[in-house]
């Protein structure tokens, strides 16, 4: 049977904020777009965020403030002309945003209303209420919608077409039916999202397993800074689900089984509000101590009780309602229990301001970019500051639109042909034969609970020695899978089976990356190393992946600029 | 400061709706006990029975924490946000003993998931984002005062999980209704005061299609998981109609006009007045049950209401209250 083969300007794979700002940028510039995603749009993961979206447009405030902030939150890791590029443009980002509709709360003035973030010096989160991404993702699909852009909804994007350093489409499957189809186009962006779902206590969207990453790196494409993956202190105690830091920034505090105050050792001046990765180790530190809460003294108690109830009810209510539902706990009345949850992934695609995927440090592919969670700009360096990752997502999103709308004046269609498809049959093929005896949903489990233990918040050669083995052996046993649906309808068994092998793919990456790198820097904290090695380690992981599934790693260099290296307090 | 939180289980059976419409030819309920923790929501026994049972089961799902709007299914019978609901509830209020079924099963495609085709469609219908020029680079924002904000009453929050659709009596018969979450949606732009369009409110006053074909029955409030309150915004769809003058006339319309005259008129309704002046000419074909009812003291004739001692008052309050163009 042939395969249809579908012919646009430009293939979106995600419907996130970063896909949606991309292919409307597009699709207004006159292009033919299609946003091809697994869900429907309005599902993406970017309707999760909570908390807000930066932008330094207060009086008290300025540009070059948030880019100290975001640096020195990133360990001084970020590459310092992409930190200015999006400081700088953020305000105009956010009020595009408003004037499509975003439902931002408001000041007495009618201005857009800020709230204080954590690592941040002023008061810079624009917000909606406790559901920011919500009204951003609405929008933004909305405004896409209206100008026509084509979504191809609940489709599973399994391959890209890459040959001879350039990409030319992307193989794809119906999951109501599973018609694979090649869209053949000029230019490819990939805004598939992050890949924290990889831990076992996690905060991501069942839907969000960070497939684009491995898509990208089986064939032999490099994968920058894997081994950053950011722990937000607040998941619910048990789900992970998150409690934005936004409970924090409106003045939640944090105490421990004694009734301590604890974050006044680990963080003396920015207490509460101090970056994620330092509260999150302070929250493990002190469960692992013996001074954890809750019925499986696994969680610490996050209090906002002082704050009132008009408060909560006015700029909370989402965080009420989700204590309510899976803890029974009402934060009005009581403190609830939290405690670390893999929450986001620093490191992706490599790209460059401009959204262009790299091939290596010096070279780039031709007709493919990245943006938001999935990709590395790298804006967040070891570690991201709450509200600059919606940040992120719509503001280069929109920007890699303009690359794209940019690039398609010079780059060539290259004419798709059946073969391109034959990689992702395999694949599907094999998934649905096999007749092995290991089941995905018991290998997953098993994959997620070695990485909490041992390439979490707190890592050391050893625990990775160990991840690293069990991937592997994951890897194998993964060979001898049997799904049970063998049925072409909406076969979400299959989808799974997918997910998990690409989520195999890439937590080899974050592991080999993890383990070489022997300093501590944001998220990654090296028990063995704890301090920061500027000498030896201020510097891009580049990983690449070969034919037999082998990691290697390269380096690249990190760009500096006006904000200089220095001890990171908080 | 301590919080004693426990966390306790109990067996609970339950009845699954089982259908793949490209091998079975009608549906089957499968059985499954299984022990519940009082940590679990409902989405977490659809996780189990995928991942511990039956590979083939199938559902949407995404965000697991009621976000995203993708897992909303029924539970008895009730239009259910699967990740958002707690199994210590369910079984508080439906027992031991739960039916899980599709949102709709004549869209059932493969168990949990439907066809949410007329659901999208719905949504389309009604010029689902703000209409305005779009600065392509502000340099300022739109002032929004936070009272006009407000306005929106959280229709904004609603997630398109189709709980009230697929709850909604009307839409089960009229395949031209929007639907309570178009309304709601078509509400969210209506209040918005940055919003331009002039077709939006004269599509959700059209007959069959529009609000006024509501009935009323509060079953999309009910079963909201996101409290949106939809119903209220048909409300106040109603009462935008009349503040912008774009209601049309027709029976519905003319029914809530003549009540407002009824009450200028004589302070009190006049039921028989009320069916004239909404039916014209139609209300020919009442006149038998009208006779009826007035042999048997229901009604009175027009010319024998007794009118309101405070009708005066009652006509300031009208006058002073009505934004109505009709």
């Amino acid at each position: 049977m042939s395969i249809p083969i579908y012919t646009y300007d430009a293939v979106i794979v995600g419907a996130g904020l970063a896909g949606c700002a991309a292919a409307r940028e597009l699709q207004n510039a006159g292009k033919k777009v299609a946003v091809i995603t697994k869900l429907h749009p309005l599902r993406s993961h970017s309707g999760a965020a909570q908390g807000g979206i930066n932008a330094a447009f207060s009086d008290e405030d300025s540009v070059e403030l948030h880019e100290f902030d975001t640096v020195k939150g990133s360990d001084y890791l970020a590459d310092q002309d992409a930190v200015e590029f999006m400081c700088k443009n953020a305000p105009e980002t956010i009020r595009w945003a408003e004037k499509m509709g975003a439902a931002f709360s408001r000041k007495p003035d009618g201005k857009i209303a800020q709230r204080p973030f954590g690592g941040q010096s002023s008061p810079r989160a624009c917000f909606a209420k406790d559901r920011t991404g919500l009204t951003l993702l609405q929008t933004v699909y909305e405004q896409a919608y209206r100008v026509g852009v084509k979504f191809w909804d609940e489709w599973y994007a399994a391959d890209i077409i890459y040959k001879d350093g350039k990409v030319s489409g992307v193989v794809a499957f119906n999951i109501r039916d599973m018609q694979v189809a090649i869209f053949n186009a000029k230019t490819v962006m990939f805004a598939t999202g992050g890949y924290a779902r990889a831990y076992k206590i996690n905060s991501n969207a069942h839907a969000n397993t960070g497939d684009g990453l491995s898509i990208v790196a089986r064939h032999g494409l490099p994968l920058e800074d894997m081994e950053f993956v950011q722990f937000h202190p607040s998941g619910l105690s048990g789900n992970g689900v998150l409690i934005s830091e936004a409970a924090r920034g409106e003045g939640g505090r944090l105490y421990n089984a004694k009734g301590e105050r604890f974050m006044e050792k680990y963080a003396p001046n920015a207490l509460e509000l101090a970056s994620r990765d330092v509260v999150a180790r302070a929250i493990l530190n002190e469960i692992r101590e013996g001074r954890g809460v809750g019925p499986r003294k696994d969680a610490v108690y996050l209090d906002v009780t002082h704050l009132g109830k008009d408060l909560i009810m006015n700029k909370l209510p989402e965080l009420r309602e989700l204590a309510m539902t899976f803890l029974g706990l009402d934060m009005i009345k009581e403190p609830i229990l939290i405690s670390a949850t893999a929450h986001y992934s620093m490191g992706g695609i490599p790209v460059d301001i401009d959204g262009h995927a790299r091939k290596n440090n010096k070279e780039f592919i031709e007709g493919f970019y990245a943006a938001g969670e999935c990709s590395c700009v790298s804006v967040h360096g070891a570690n991201r500051l709450g509200a600059n990752s919606v940040l992120e997502a719509l503001l280069f999103g929109r920007f890699v639109g303009k690359t794209m709308l940019k690039d398609l004046e010079s780059i060539e269609l290259r004419k798709a042909v059946q073969e391109d498809a034959a990689t992702a049959l395999k694949e599907i093929e094999f998934l649905l034969n096999n007749n092995g005896n290991e089941s995905v949903p018991a290998l997953r489990e098993e994959l997620q609970q070695c990485m909490t233990a041992n390439a979490g918040a707190f890592r050391t050669k050893e625990s990775l020695q160990i991840a690293v083995d069990t991937v592997k052996e994951l890897r194998k046993r993964f060979k001898n899978v049997r799904l049970r649906d063998k049925s072409k309808l909406f076969n979400t068994e299959l989808q799974e089976a997918l997910e998990f092998g690409h989520m195999l793919d890439y937590s080899l990456f974050i592991v080999e990356s993890a383990i070489a790198r022997e300093e501590s820097r944001g998220a990654h904290y090296r028990e063995d190393f704890q301090n920061r090695d500027d000498e030896n380690f201020l510097k891009h992981t580049m990983a690449y992946m070969d034919k037999d599934g082998n990691i290697s790693l390269d380096y690249m260099d990190v760009v500096l600029g006006k904000h200089e290296l220095r001890e990171r307090n908080y | 400061m301590s919080t004693e939180h426990k966390i306790t289980t109990q067996k609970v059976n339950f009845k699954v709706f089982r259908f793949n419409a490209d091998e079975d030819y009608l549906p089957y309920y499968e059985n499954y006990d299984m022990e519940v923790t009082s940590e679990e929501v409902v989405l977490d026994i659809l996780n189990r029975i995928k991942w511990d049972h039956d590979g083939s089961f199938s559902y949407r799902r995404s965000c697991r924490h009621g976000i995203c709007g993708a897992c909303a299914i029924k539970v008895n019978g009730r239009s259910t946000l699967a990740c958002k609901e707690s199994m210590n509830d369910m079984v508080a209020l439906f027992g031991k003993e739960l039916v899980i079924e599709p949102l709709s099963i004549k869209r059932a495609v493969k168990d949990m998931v439907i066809d949410k085709a007329d659901f999208w469609e719905k949504h389309d219908a009604i010029t689902p984002y703000l209409v305005a020029e779009i600065d392509e680079n502000p340099t300022t924002e739109n002032l929004v005062s936070p009272k006009d904000a407000q306005k929106l009453d959280e229709a904004d929050l609603c997630i398109q999980c189709g709980a009230c659709h697929y709850a909604c009596p009307v839409v089960e018969i009229n395949e031209d209704f929007f639907g309570p979450a178009a309304f709601a949606a078509a509400y969210r732009f209506e209040a918005d005061v940055r919003d331009n369009s002039e077709s939006r409110l004269k599509d959700v006053n059209e007959e069959r299609q529009g609000v006024w074909d509501c009935v009323k029955c509060f079953e999309c409030a009910q079963v909201c998981p996101k409290d949106i309150d939809p119903i209220g915004k048909i409300t106040k769809l109603h009462q935008m109609a009349f503040q912008e003058g774009v209601a049309n006339n027709n029976v519905a319309v003319r029914h809530a006009v003549g009540f407002k005259k009824s009450i200028v008129k004589n302070g009190v309704l006049d039921e028989g007045g009320l069916v004239l002046y909404s039916e014209g000419p139609a209300i020919v074909k009442h006149l038998p049950v009208a006779f009826k009812m007035f042999t048997k003291g229901k009604i009175v004739p027009p010319w024998g209401i007794t009118k309101s001692e405070n009708l005066d008052e009652i006509q300031k309050l009208v006058k002073s209250s009505s934004t109505a163009k009709f």
